[in-house]
């Protein structure tokens, strides 16, 4: 009887096996093989140029997770301390912004940055350029320094900081909403108990409310280092052509100028392996619990 | 739990929200700026609405975006349901690595899910595509050919949405009382009939939510669209991704609004809903009323959504059986002359662009194609012609190819003249704002020069970057001299390194000099003409070093599903007509030789005044400044190589 | 029994305008087990909140030792509690559930170069280990170190629960319904073992429970709670054999309540009948309700009886018949050895000290009648705590 019922799973698996298997099995092969047909390991050894972008993505990726984090876990810890009703409202507004295209959100801030922007124009309107220029001025004449007193506009698309904004800012609910619901779901008396056996505040959160919040948040630092790593968007819109990461690399391999699939794959397989090493490595930090409910 | 702790907390939340809520607020307040900048007030108007409501292209991509998201949600939360009742049932030893295989596409990168299912998609029609065309050739049956499209968007939606509904649907199988089905079957129930009965309603709460959030993903989703959909087919993400790399137009954040305002909508009605339930629930004289009024909104909710796509389907499809897909560059055709050949034919233009040559290339070979009409520029016609990726054209079907002047036949690209028809030509050149440079620009040194820091903007594509440092160094653009080419690179790389490039376009370009974002900028000549006509500040000039001219052509593929009504779309164009308003839309100048001339008429009688003759020049360019010019011709392979190379390498800075 | 411990003074506590506690005063001696008892939403839950510090009263004082522990956060009480469902630490083993508390580093003072110094201690591991063991052992977990917590019955959890909190060596320990998701035989057991730990420590227990016959059998004084109010404080026996009024006398056992008329000292009349009785010190003439216990009764042939009355219905209990009588439309429940089946007539005699007299109150005219007498009784029986929660309607669990 229970054999039987399993076989409802069989369109799925054999689904799985051509949607999923077979096409991560082409990437491995892709890989590993050249253009011309035949298997090498050259797509391998020309990546040796681009651990540049490597090390750029997962220093980008880092750090946009580690300002969620910093944001993300206070603020779940709020919500879940509030009455049922702001939590409600609270989840919903959070979540919102998902239900638009993130391309749209991602674009909503280039306005914003560009240096005829808004918050440049801004900048200028409250005379802040006039005030940098002086200060510099004042500087340069008492110190001998050279700063520039020609300031027109902060540059603030096209770097760096833009595209972990970016990132920060699409991303963010993916890591409070696992946050929460762990916080929410968790039960008011342990931290009761915590303080009846002597815990001060500090050390109740310390020793009972963080580990127990673990699951949720490293499902929280997946959800967000897994997309920041490969994202080819963000980094184009707010970044320009100045930042280059993981994704647009494999971007430029696929549909870009550089046609290359065989590369493209190649920096794919890689790119996986080491995320999933990363995870593998943090769930056995946080004892593999299974993954947070994600909504 | 203290008032100032307390308000702190509310403070800090409320920051997080205004951080997260500021950028849509924007957005959307822009939607209504009497101007298409983003960032000056300029009065109210509804303008941006009302044209958003005729792009056939926003609006169609909004049409597949829904679509999409409806199908494989409906039909993911079906087959997921199914599965997971399956993988329930599994022994433990089973399901434990089937449900690691079904978290894949969960945990992986969306891109690297979106590049693997492509490539499947390309192998799996490269050989089905290649067993029927010999099934066809040697047994005359008529095996279509297969190309990615709205079928493999929709099987990519579904494999990724699958796993969700997974997630949401096996916790309620945990949960529930392992002898309900039996009690049911004890009664009388078939087990179909108790699953219908029992255990559907009882995991109802889990494929709900299952259901919302395969759309939500569905809809949310940009990288794996933009890999699967192929080069026909597009999403509303994949529409404004397009958009944000030409001339950003505030349509964009028209949608941008109507989306939001609709989805806040819903998620108030569904909440108020809800919260009247569960209040019922406590009072169960309401709960009865709140049962049938909670089945009538959900009938409600259908409706309304399957008279959103009602009115979609109107909007975006005239009834043509017969279509052409193209795919030209962007802001270059009169969208005039789209409609107006829909109009006189009945044949349906799915018009597309392409960033630049080598992308537009990379879309054809690996999109398993799907476009009829191409408009490369002369090398690329040459290189696509050699890797046998064009179809001669039939120039009976053709008859305004005689309008062409002959100077622009039978050149070096395709020197039999089979397989192109010249669209426009131009010159490469430098766009500078007067407004912000000291002295006229005539070098391309102007382009390395760390003067300018931060103040250039390079073409993004590496034929025209790498040429402009071989052109500067005085060195053939068609040059085979790997010492030459990494020379010209090297110029480029230092300027890079020392921080010249505020960044590299291609028709972002149009915004940020219009809006003096840059100062200096690698483009085409008709290109500036366009900008020009928005900031007068701005000069062109091609450099003392001599430039580039180029032929953009078109193209039919060789795989192309409608060869004929591409030769009626390529005739049309020909046209003197077509020529004229076309030249008088992107300025770039028209290989017909009586519409060239007769230009400068045609603009007097448009717009009542005599036309600038150095725009006319710039436009046009002249016998002389033409003499300074090189075309490109395509580069052998390993010269191809090296161009992508050095591409790729001078991206990662 | 020692001297006085905890005591209460004028509580109030009120949540969203609504008035939970009423003026409680309460006095709790050292070593005493005693039990907060009542209905849901009684606010025996809030008081025992109130002395474990998670709770800040209104308005009164709480005093421990004379000085005043208003404002005393829980982890600077010599209180600890064992929670309703446990609250055990889910991410750690029994063991570490245990040594959760010891494991906090306890500011001592000290003498150090003349000079009283704050310092931050923490205990050795080997008297944590030592401990532990030893409150394992306590309550029969010897052996069970290392398991997790998802891991154990729900007596075993309930046992780390006990063990955790007596390791700290408190001066009180509250129970907040703690047997309550435990099934009946285990009640059982666990009152018993309750019991002997408490004793074994030698520390005061503060137990909430809405049984009665848990509060019966393990405490030595009962404060039974209604409304918010303190209703009686008492022994055991004192409850049960003097109710103060009606729902007391309702609520603890089973009674028959009736209406009656205090003539003079020792004489009540009711049923149109003058009975002889123990009581005294009603005014002349005064109204008053009278407790007669089902169990009191004695059944005797008609012509015997002080009243007769109709079998309207018995139920076999065992020991025992339930015998339902109807006296002239006013039903009684009477417990008794003997059979008699429905319709027959009898007689009963009741003698003065079967019949206890208490003032009309509040409550005076809402029980007592066996009328409706299958659901009434049913009722009283097995209230599981779960199901309380459910309806989430428990003013107590409702905090801010």
């Amino acid at each position: 009887m229970k054999n039987r019922r399993s076989l409802f799973a069989l369109p799925y698996v054999v689904w799985m096996a051509l949607f999923v298997v077979a096409p991560i099995l082409l990437v491995v092969v892709y890989a590993f093989s050249s253009a011309a047909g035949g298997a090498t390991l050259e797509n391998f050894r020309d990546m040796g140029g681009y651990w540049v972008v490597f090390l750029r993505s997962f220093e980008l990726a880092v750090v946009a997770t580690a300002v969620c984090l910093v944001i993300g876990y206070p603020i779940s810890y709020l919500m879940a301390r509030e009455g049922p009703r702001f939590q409600r409202v609270a989840t919903v507004l959070i979540m919102l912004p998902m239900w638009m295209n993130f391309l749209l959100r991602t674009y909503a801030w280039m306005s914003i940055l560009e240096n005829t922007g808004l918050l440049n124009r801004l900048f200028s309107a409250i005379r802040l350029f006039d005030l940098v220029n002086a200060v510099s001025g004042a500087l340069n004449s008492a110190f001998g320094l050279k700063l520039a007193t020609d300031v027109q506009y902060f540059q603030m698309i096209n770097t760096s900081g833009a595209v972990v904004l970016g990132m920060v800012y699409n991303y963010l609910p993916f890591m409070i909403l696992p946050i929460y619901s762990v916080l929410a779901k968790m039960d008011r008396s342990l931290l009761e108990a915590a303080r009846d056996l002597g815990a001060s505040p500090a050390a109740a959160f310390r020793r009972v409310i963080l580990p127990l919040s673990l699951p949720g948040v490293l499902s929280g630092v997946t959800m967000v280092f897994v997309p920041s790593v490969s994202t080819f968007a963000i980094s184009r819109l707010l970044g320009g052509s100045n930042v280059m990461l993981l994704g647009n690399l494999i971007e430029l391999q696929f549909t870009g100028s550089s046609y290359d699939p065989q590369l493209g794959s190649a920096i794919s397989l890689v790119m996986m392996v080491i995320v999933v090493a990363c995870m593998y490595v943090m769930n056995r930090f946080g004892e593999g619990e299974e993954q947070a409910v994600m909504l | 739990m203290n008032g100032k702790n307390r308000f702190g907390g509310r403070l800090a939340m409320v920051l997080t929200f205004l951080f997260l809520y500021a950028p849509i607020f924007v957005l959307m307040v822009f939607s209504f700026n009497d101007s298409s900048s983003r960032t000056l007030w300029k009065g109210f108007t509804l303008d941006w609405y009302g044209e958003l409501f005729q792009d056939g292209i926003i609006i169609n991509s909004l049409y597949t975006t829904l679509l999409v998201a409806l199908l494989s949600s409906l039909i993911a939360t079906v087959a997921g349901t199914f599965a997971a009742i399956g993988f329930f049932n599994m022994k433990r030893r089973v399901r434990t690595p089937l449900m690691t295989i079904n978290n894949i596409p969960m945990t992986n990168a969306d891109i690297v899910t979106g590049v693997s299912m492509c490539l499947l998609f390309v192998a799996a029609f490269g050989a089905w595509n290649s067993f029927a065309q010999q099934m066809n050739e040697a047994n005359g049956t008529s095996l279509p050919s297969l190309a990615m499209g709205f079928g493999t968007l929709l099987i990519a939606h579904i494999t990724f949405n699958i796993p969700y509904v997974i997630l949401s649907v096996m916790p309620k199988l945990r949960q529930m009382d392992k002898n309900l089905v039996e009690a049911a079957q004890d009664l009388g129930c078939t087990w179909m009939g108790a699953f219908f009965k029992v255990v559907l309603p009882e995991i109802k709460p889990g494929v709900v939510n299952g259901l919302l959030i395969a759309f939500t993903m569905s809809v949310d989703d940009f990288v794996i669209s933009y890999f699967t959909a192929g080069p026909t087919t597009s999403t509303l993400a994949m529409t404004i991704y397009g958009m944000t790399k030409k001339r950003i137009s505030p349509k964009i954040n028209a949608v941008s609004t109507l989306l939001f305002v609709t989805v806040l909508l819903l998620l108030v009605i569904v909440n108020l809903r809800e919260m009247q339930q569960s209040r019922a629930k406590k009072d169960p004289r309401r709960a009865a009323r709140s049962a049938a009024s909670s089945r009538r909104g959900t009938i409600l909710g259908a409706g309304a959504l399957a008279a959103v796509l009602l009115a979609l389907i109107l909007l975006s499809r005239q009834n043509n059986s017969r279509v052409v897909n193209v795919c030209g560059w962007g802001e270059n055709i009169d969208p005039a002359l789209i409609e107006q050949f829909q109009e006189e034919t009945g044949i349906r233009v799915n018009y597309q662009t392409a960033e630049g040559n080598e992308t537009m290339y990379s879309k054809v070979v690996l999109g398993g194609s799907g476009y009829d009409v191409i408009v490369p520029s002369d090398y690329m016609v040459s290189q696509m012609r050699q890797e046998g990726l064009l179809a001669e054209l039939d120039f009976a079907n053709i008859p305004n190819f005689s309008l062409i002047d002959d100077t622009y036949k039978h050149l070096s690209y395709d020197p039999e003249n089979l397989y192109s028809v010249p669209y426009t030509w131009g010159t490469l050149g430098i766009i500078y704002n007067t407004a912000m440079v000291d002295e006229p620009i005539t070098s391309w040194s102007a382009l390395f020069d760390p003067q300018y820091a931060g103040q250039v903007l390079m073409i993004n594509n590496p034929r025209d970057a790498i040429g402009v440092g071989l052109m500067y160094l005085g060195y053939s653009v068609n040059t085979t001299d790997e010492g030459e080419i990494r020379e010209a690179y090297q110029l480029l790389a230092e300027a890079r390194e020392q921080g010249v490039y505020q960044s590299f376009v291609m028709d972002e370009v149009y915004d940020k000099m219009e809006a003096g974002e840059a100062a200096i900028a690698v483009y085409y000549a008709g290109d500036f003409l366009a900008m020009y006509e928005n900031n007068p500040d701005l000069a062109f000039v091609v450099p003392q070093e001599g430039s580039n001219w180029f032929v953009d052509a078109m193209c039919v593929l060789k795989d192309a599903p409608h060869k004929e009504a591409a030769e009626e779309w390529i005739n049309f164009i020909c046209s003197t007509d077509a020529c004229l308003a076309n030249m008088d839309y992107i300025w770039y100048a028209s290989p017909n030789v009586q519409a060239l001339a007769d230009y400068p008429a045609y603009y007097e009688e448009l717009y009542g005044e005599e036309m600038d003759p150095a725009l006319y020049a710039i436009m046009a360019a002249p016998e002389e400044v033409l003499a300074g010019c090189e075309a490109y011709d395509a580069l052998p392979a390993e010269t191809n190589d090296l161009y992508k190379e050095l591409w790729t390498v001078l991206g990662i800075g | 029994m020692g001297r006085e411990l905890i005591r209460l003074v004028d509580c109030c506590m009120s949540y969203d305008g609504e008035q939970v506690l009423d003026h409680i005063n309460l006095y709790i001696n050292d070593r005493e087990f005693l039990t907060l008892l009542g209905p849901s939403g009684c606010g025996k839950t809030t008081t025992l909140r109130i002395i474990g510090g998670f709770t800040t009263p209104v308005a009164g004082e709480v005093l421990f030792d004379g000085r005043r522990m208003n404002d005393i956060p829980p982890h600077q009480r010599q209180v600890n509690t064992v929670f309703q469902r446990y609250a055990l630490f889910p991410h750690l083993n029994v063991f570490e559930n245990v040594a959760f508390g010891l494991r906090i580093p306890k500011v001592v003072e000290e003498e150090r170069g003349g000079k009283t110094v704050k310092r931050k201690k923490k205990l050795p591991e080997k008297e944590i280990q030592e401990r532990v063991l030893e409150m394992l052992e306590v309550v029969s977990l010897k052996g069970f170190e290392n398991r997790r917590i998802h891991e154990l019955s729900g007596g075993q959890q309930q046992r780390v629960a006990i063990a955790r909190a007596l390791v700290n060596r408190p001066k009180v320990l509250l129970l907040d319904e703690p047997l309550g998701a435990l099934d009946l035989r285990l009640r059982k057991d666990m009152q018993s073992e309750l019991k002997r730990i408490q004793q074994q420590m030698g520390i005061t227990f503060v137990y909430v429970t809405h049984d009665q016959e848990e509060a019966l059998a393990m405490s030595d004084t009962i404060v039974v709670m209604d409304q918010g109010r303190i209703q009686q404080i008492g022994t055991p026996e004192d409850i049960y054999n003097e109710p103060k009024n009606a729902f007391v006398a309702d609520f603890i056992g089973e009674s028959n309540i009736l209406d009656g008329i205090m003539h003079e000292d020792y004489l009540v009349e009711f049923f149109n009948r003058k009975f002889k009785c123990l009581d005294k010190g009603f005014a002349p003439m005064e109204p008053v309700d009278v407790v007669i216990r089902p169990e009191d009764v004695d059944i005797v042939p008609v012509e015997k009886g002080q009243l007769r009355g109709t079998v309207t219905a018995v139920t076999f209990k065992g020991v025992h018949y339930d015998t339902i009588v109807d006296f002239k439309g006013f039903k009684w429940l009477i417990q008794t050895t003997d059979f008699h089946p429905v319709g027959e007539v009898i007689g009963i005699v009741l003698n003065p000290d079967d019949i206890h007299i208490m003032h009309k109150s509040q409550y005076s005219g809402m029980f007592g009648d066996y009328s409706s007498y299958s659901e009434e009784y049913d009722e009283m029986d097995d209230v599981t705590l779960l199901d309380e929660e459910a309806d989430g309607e428990e003013a107590e669990d409702d905090e801010e």
